[in-house]
């Protein structure tokens, strides 16, 4: 989160506050009841309370951050709809760069650009077990909806900012696997591209390339459904249909 | 003539164009074409838990640049962790180990190698009797076969144990005293079939990831898997369950004896198995230290186990009775298959022996153990405990292959296989991990015998328990020598005499074994950074240098050299020259050097070069009349172990009672050493997070990882936090009777604790919860118990 983002969650929260206050207030001078008031105190230069000190009684839910605040990162609809971006080109690269940014290289696991936590791990598929917009986010459709446990790959891109713990730099000399950007993926003049990832656990194209999918990424010819009829892997990544046993096992 | 496609190039034009747009902007990112620089795809286990996950490791200019899950690998099938898709990221930190270092006048100071290997030698060659090492389930086979032959073949010193200890070893003597040889007989596949799968304080989900994908993907493909947690606070695996059986900590010990009575009771027990396959036993009340205990009658078991009524153990654990009643109709059952699954949990444990032994005991009592899907199976959390520990015997009182130091057969076995001369291996065991640092924190003349210790690939300094008295103890004692073989600075290298950078995972060869029986092995793939070297090469160059200062251990029954290798010409190769290690396939040489140990306990493994070929076999690995390699899955069914006699079914051949029958054990419930109290009213738990391995000297180098979870809490429940007047992000104190720690509370967050009970990840080196925790251990095993002990939390002021 950025600093700008928090301040202004910061000022929206204390807002909601006096406005609770005040009402709260106004109810128990209406009731006369000399019961105290059950909000919690505004105190000046308090930090947000994530937590709600008057806990629901169930076990998961949203967060306070969920709700008030849309996950930052996420690509707006704005961006994601192709009659919106007249130049496909710097669309397709600014996609690219933005499907970089959550990776640490090409074919990695993207981080989470929202929170988690607080969340069932089942909460994942509402949104992205067939994709969905709300407001200007869009929230892709899993490629790989058969695997269950998703927090096992995908991970908060921030952690614990919900408990205030501030986003540290880490630095690190790794120098990932460029994502594929744009390469000489045809064989000849008007051949179709050849895939420029890896397709295990993508077998879903229109997860990035379909109604939900990334700007410049959209083929004109989404009506044709069998993608791989005519594009086929490419060859940088070591790909081969999974064989249990070949060689590892000589069991009956 | 014009190559390049028209549309192509205004695409690439207008590439260009847009970059340098963006490039205006701050924080660009250049997005070459990929795979420019020669990419390269080659096989290796990953680097962090036991799991024994194959990755592909892309390389590209000599730099590891990506992962991909292996999908030839049998136990993962292209699927991997967070973790391990980041794992090549693990060697890239800024703060790499890049030179040898030397404490002098209080600071580490930049020395030579051969500086550093002659301050070792010379130690050792001045006090040989005191010196100790403390290896890991992170070695590699071939790096434990080296330290094991050079402590206790070369330097007759058994003051050699490994970080294991801290981690599987009651899963070891659970093994030992159930089926008189250690490891599962079971396997993954088992996950692949179960009908059942039970999880004894085991977050599965978050530890052991992708094998716990392996059995609840098999939902989405629309077969029905029960999977019941049975836990002490709700975790992410939780939410996969479809029971969750929350316990009393320790009473997991009276619901497996509750399970066993209503067996007895209904009469549901499999009686001819246990008839044909099993006996009794129980601990002699005479001589309560002799893990072997004495055999008891099927009556005198079924009295034992009269107390345990579902209601009794509701009363202990917390467990509904009729919840008991449940998985007692399940055990019950012979139309399902079940598969226990454990860590941590039962094996961080003063009783971890006994619950050990009290699982694999209904396992045997229902008949589940044996067949596809029926298992009682320990996972272990480093890539190698079972491969360079268990099995290579790089504890105090183990020799390679299973063998005992105490055995004088073992002895002379080992001493053939290594072509020493009769005696040379000392008889009288060392000490075990918790007793090894007592006595290293120990002053010399307050009765210590341990004065230079060598620590390699592993970070006591963080994660013993009870740091303040098994390792902070060190730091002003004079006498006292640490020698720490690592490749990035931790609380370990921070009171270490003299430092040596180490080469990681694939910047070196290895061999790992993992959790199923599983030995993998992997090649170097890029250098290590600066002057890292191999582990496995310092602990030959300093027996070399030992060697020539003329340490009579050094050398063979014929005078040789202890770690001689030739080439395929037959000329001797000094691999104990770093540029001459690599001349020959160091791994290979030890690794063959080691197999014949192997066969003792039907151990069994194949050459080397079958390794090469495959994503690991499991043993035992036996030769078939063509010449090829044979792996076994079911350990001791007829069906697939051809060690089993004909027509036996089932055949425990290393059984304790030497009738090839396994034992079902009685074991009471008994109380933990410290329980909260007045004073300190709540349960300290300690564990992992998914995203940090271990001591989190790797994985909180990870960008991805770190950031996703940057430091350390406490979990507590929302009554406490209500009552203690502490919300989310809040600093609370932890207080033992041993120490104090700061942490920020987090309520409702990953795990939910029961009331009165809280929970912290110990990864994090600037929050050191093992400050706080209990150094009491198992009786049998040694191992201390992390999961629980008494404090009290209060909002920090």
């Amino acid at each position: 989160m950025t600093l700008h983002t928090r301040e202004s969650a910061r000022a929206r929260w204390l807002g909601a506050c006096w406005a609770i206050g005040v009402a709260g207030t106004a109810i128990a001078a209406l009731a006369i009841s000399g019961q105290e008031s059950k909000t919690p105190p505004v105190v000046e230069g308090m930090a947000m309370p994530v937590s709600i000190h008057h806990p629901p009684a169930r076990v998961k839910g949203p967060t306070q951050r969920t709700l008030t605040e849309p996950a930052p990162n996420v690509v707006p609809e704005a961006k994601a709809n192709p009659a919106a971006v007249p130049d496909k080109y710097h669309a397709r690269f600014e996609s690219a760069q933005a499907r970089a940014k959550l990776r640490a290289y090409e074919g990695a696991p993207p981080v989470v650009p929202h929170a988690t936590e607080g969340l069932s791990v089942h909460a994942c598929r509402e949104c992205h077990g067939h994709g969905l917009r709300a407001g200007d986010k869009v929230a892709r459709m899993a490629s790989h909806t058969y695997l269950a446990n998703c927090t096992q790959c995908h991970v908060e891109d921030q952690g614990l900012t919900q408990i205030g713990v501030a986003p540290t730099p880490v630095e690190n000399l790794f120098k990932g696997l460029a994502t594929s950007g744009y390469g000489s993926t045809r064989a000849w003049v008007g051949a179709p591209p050849v895939i420029p990832h890896t397709t295990f656990m993508r077998t879903n194209c229109v997860s990035c390339h379909g109604e939900y999918g990334y700007d410049g990424w959209r083929p004109d010819h989404l009506s044709r459904t069998n993608c791989v009829q005519c594009h086929t892997p490419g060859a940088h990544f070591e790909q081969m249909s999974p064989v249990f046993g070949d060689e590892a096992s000589t069991a009956p | 003539m014009l190559t390049v496609d028209r549309r192509e190039f205004l695409t690439a034009a207008a590439m260009a164009a847009a970059t340098a747009a963006v490039a205006g902007k701050a924080k660009a990112v250049s997005l070459p074409v990929m795979g420019q620089g020669g990419l390269k795809w080659e096989k290796a286990p990953c680097r962090f838990c036991g799991t024994g996950c194959h990755v592909m490791v892309g390389t590209e200019a000599g730099k590891v640049v990506a992962i991909q899950g292996d999908q030839k690998a049998e136990v993962n099938r292209g699927l991997l962790c967070v973790k391990g898709y980041h794992v090549g990221l693990a060697m890239y930190g800024p703060d790499r180990l890049t030179t040898p270092m030397l404490r002098k006048n209080g600071r580490l100071e930049p020395i030579t190698w051969d500086e550093a290997i002659d301050v070792i030698a010379r130690r050792i060659m001045a006090n040989p009797r005191t010196f100790a090492m403390y290896g890991s389930g992170q070695w590699t086979i071939p790096e434990g076969v080296a330290a094991n032959k050079f402590m206790k073949g070369g330097l007759s010193n058994n003051y050699l144990d490994g970080n294991p200890r801290l981690c599987m070893a009651s899963a070891v003597t659970g093994f030992l005293s159930t089926f008189g040889v250690d490891e599962p007989p079971g396997v993954y596949d088992d996950l692949d079939v179960c009908d059942v799968a039970i999880m004894w304080g085991n977050n599965m989900a978050e530890m052991h990831p992708v094998i716990f994908s392996r059995l609840i993907d098999r939902r989405s493909r629309g077969e029905k898997v029960m999977v019941i947690d049975l836990g002490t606070r709700r975790t992410r695996t939780t939410d996969h369950a479809d029971e969750y059986l929350q316990f009393n900590p320790q009473s997991d010990l009276a619901i497996a004896n509750g399970i066993a009575h209503l067996l007895l009771k209904n009469g549901t027990y499999d009686k001819r198995y246990v008839e044909k396959f099993c006996n009794f036993r129980q601990l002699d009340p005479e001589k309560p230290d002799v893990m072997q205990g004495k055999p008891m009658t099927f009556a005198e078991y079924e009295s034992a186990l009269a107390e345990y009524t579902p209601e009794r153990v509701e009363q202990i654990s917390g467990v509904p009775a009729a919840k008991i009643r449940m998985l007692g109709d399940l055990f019950g059952r012979r139309d399902l298959r079940i598969n226990s699954l454990w860590c941590m949990g039962m094996n961080q444990h003063t009783r971890g022996t006994a619950i050990n032994c009290l699982v694999h005991g209904i396992h045997l009592l229902s008949g589940h153990l044996g067949k596809p899907g029926d298992a009682a199976t320990s996972l272990t959390g480093q890539p190698s405990a079972c491969g360079t520990v268990r099995e290579v015997g790089t504890l105090c009182h183990l020799l390679p292959g299973g063998r005992l130091i105490a055995n004088e057969e073992h002895r002379k076995q080992a001493e053939g296989f290594w072509n020493l001369p009769e005696g040379r291996i000392n008889p009288k065991p060392g000490y075990h991990t918790v007793l090894l640092f007592e006595k290293f924190c120990t002053p010399t003349d307050k009765g210590s015998d341990v004065q230079t210790l060598w620590v390699q690939v592993t970070n006591p300094g963080h994660s013993l328990p009870n740091l303040p008295k098994l390792f902070r103890g060190k730091k002003d004692l004079q006498d006292k020598f640490l020698i720490v073989s690592d490749v990035y600075p931790t609380a370990t290298t921070e009171l270490a005499d003299l430092v040596l950078p180490s080469a990681m995972w694939v910047e070196k060869n290895g061999m790992y074994g993992n959790s199923e029986r599983r030995t993998q092995q992997w090649f170097k793939m890029v250098d290590p950074p600066g002057q890292a070297r191999d582990d496995c090469w310092q602990t030959i160059a300093v027996a070399r240098r030992l060697f020539d200062l003329g340490f009579e251990g050094m050398k063979d029954k014929d005078g040789k050299f202890l770690f001689t290798f030739t080439n395929a010409k037959g000329d001797e190769v000094p691999v104990w020259d770093w540029n001459r290690y690599y001349d020959i396939n160091v791994d290979e040489a030890l690794f063959e050097s080691y197999r014949p140990f192997t066969r003792m306990k039907h151990k069994d493994l194949a050459p080397y070069s079958e390794y090469v070929k495959a994503r690991g076999l499991r043993w035992p690995v036996v030769e078939q009349p063509d010449g090829s390699w044979r792996e076994t899955r079911w350990r001791f069914s007829e069906f697939d172990d051809p060690y089993v006699k004909k027509g036996a079914e089932m055949q425990f051949y290393h059984s304790v009672t030497k009738d090839d029958k396994a034992l079902i054990w009685f074991r009471p419930y008994e109380a933990p050493p410290e329980v909260p109290d007045a004073e300190y009213p709540f349960w300290l738990c300690t564990g992992r997070v998914l995203e940090h391995w271990h001591t989190g000297s790797m994985t909180r180098r990870i960008p991805q990882l770190k950031r996703a979870m940057p430091e350390s809490y406490v979990e507590l429940n929302r009554e406490d936090a209500v009552r203690l007047g502490v919300r989310s992000g809040d600093l609370v104190t932890i207080t033992s009777r041993r120490a104090a720690v700061n942490l920020p509370a987090w309520i409702g967050g990953r795990g939910d604790p029961p009331k009165g009970s809280a929970f912290v990840p110990f990864f994090d080196e600037a929050m050191l919860i093992n400050l706080v925790t209990l150094d009491a251990h198992d009786p049998f095993s040694k191992q201390p118990d992390y999961k629980k002990c008494a404090v009290s939390i209060t909002k920090t002021v």
